[in-house]
C-alpha cells in the first residue's frame, strides 16, 4: 500500500510542487494544508505515515504545528520543508521533534531521499 | 542602511533564481530611492521582523512574471491565474527567507511574514523613515527584476534618540 503523506504550505504553487514529486514516486497525498491549523485538525483525521511542513504561514506557524502534532501522537514523522534556514530554527524545529529539515528552493532528489529513508522502516 | 543587509539579498536571488528559473541572473548596480515606489504591474511584499525590520518587494512586469512563473511551473502560463501568482510569491518569500538566513549569519536574527502580492502600477508604500535601496536584476530571456529592500537595524534607531 501506498505510503500517506500530508503536505503543509500556504504557497499553492509549493504544494502543487511537492504533490507532483510525491505522487510520481508513488506515494499517496492524503491532504493539503494551507496553514498550522489545518495541519493539526488533518493530522487528526488522516492520521499519515509523514507530513510536511513549512514554517512560515498565517494562522499557526509550522514550529507550533510541529509541537501539536507531537503532541497528539509522538510517533509522528514530520520533515520541515521552509525557507528559513536559520541555525536557531532548524534547533527548534529537530528538538520539537522533526525528523528532517528542507530548506527551499530544493531539488525533487533532497525530498524524495528524505521522505524515503523515513518511511523505509 | 548598512552593506551588509544588502549583500545577502543580491547572493540570495542569484542563487535562488538559478534553482527556480534555470537561468543565471545578473544583478546591476544598487541605487537608493527616497521612499518605497515602485512602477511595476506585479510586486511581492515580504514583511520582514527582528534585529533588522520593514519590507522587501519585489517588481517586475506582467510579461517578466508570465515568464517567471512558466519557469517555475514547467509549463507556459496562458493567464497570471492562482497558481502563477502564487509562483512569483514563493519566489519572494524563498530569496527573502535565503537573504534572512545568511543575516542569521552575520548575527542579525530575522523573521519573515508571509508574502503579499499587489498587482498594479504607481504603487506607494509610505516607509516609516527608513532607507530604500533598489538591487536591479537582468535575466536572460525572462526580462528584469527590481528587489527593492527597505531595512533599518532595531539598534540604529535606538542609539539615534540616545
Amino acid at each position: 500500500m501506498a505510503k500517506r503523506i500530508l503536505i503543509t504550505d500556504d504557497a499553492l504553487f509549493m504544494r502543487v510542487t511537492l504533490k507532483n514529486i510525491l505522487t510520481q514516486h508513488g506515494y499517496e497525498v492524503v491532504g493539503e494544508a494551507q496553514n498550522g491549523t489545518e495541519a493539526v485538525k488533518l493530522f487528526q483525521q488522516l492520521r499519515p505515515d509523514l507530513v510536511t511542513m513549512d514554517i512560515t504561514m498565517p494562522e499557526m506557524d509550522g514550529i507550533a504545528a510541529l509541537k501539536e502534532i507531537k503532541a497528539i501522537d509522538s510517533e509522528a514523522v514530520v520533515v520541515m520543508c521552509t525557507a528559513m534556514g536559520q541555525k536557531n530554527m532548524v534547533v527548534d524545529a529537530i528538538q520539537a521533534g522533526a525528523k528532517d529539515f528542507i530548506v527551499k528552493p530544493f531539488q525533487p532528489d533532497r525530498v524524495l531521499e528524505a521522505v524515503s529513508k523515513l518511511l523505509a522502516a | 542602511m548598512k552593506v551588509a543587509y544588502i549583500n545577502p539579498f543580491v547572493q540570495a536571488s542569484v542563487s535562488v533564481l538559478k534553482t527556480l528559473v534555470g537561468k543565471t541572473p545578473l544583478p546591476g548596480r544598487i541605487s537608493a530611492r527616497p521612499e518605497i515606489f515602485t512602477t511595476n504591474d506585479v510586486n511581492i511584499v515580504c514583511g520582514v521582523t527582528g534585529d533588522v525590520y520593514g519590507h522587501v518587494l519585489y517588481g517586475m512586469t506582467a510579461e517578466t512574471a508570465d515568464r517567471i512563473a512558466s519557469a517555475m511551473l514547467g509549463e507556459t502560463v496562458a493567464e497570471f491565474d492562482q497558481l502563477a501568482a502564487s509562483a512569483i510569491s514563493e519566489l519572494g518569500n524563498i530569496v527573502s527567507g535565503n537573504s534572512l538566513t545568511m543575516l542569521s549569519e552575520k548575527g542579525f536574527m530575522c523573521d519573515i511574514s508571509p508574502p503579499t502580492i499587489i498587482e498594479g502600477t504607481n504603487v506607494k508604500i509610505a516607509s516609516i523613515d527608513i532607507p530604500v535601496l533598489v538591487i536591479p536584476i537582468d535575466i536572460d530571456d525572462i526580462g528584469s527584476l527590481e528587489i527593492i529592500v527597505c531595512l533599518k537595524h532595531k539598534e540604529a534607531s535606538v542609539s539615534k534618540s540616545a
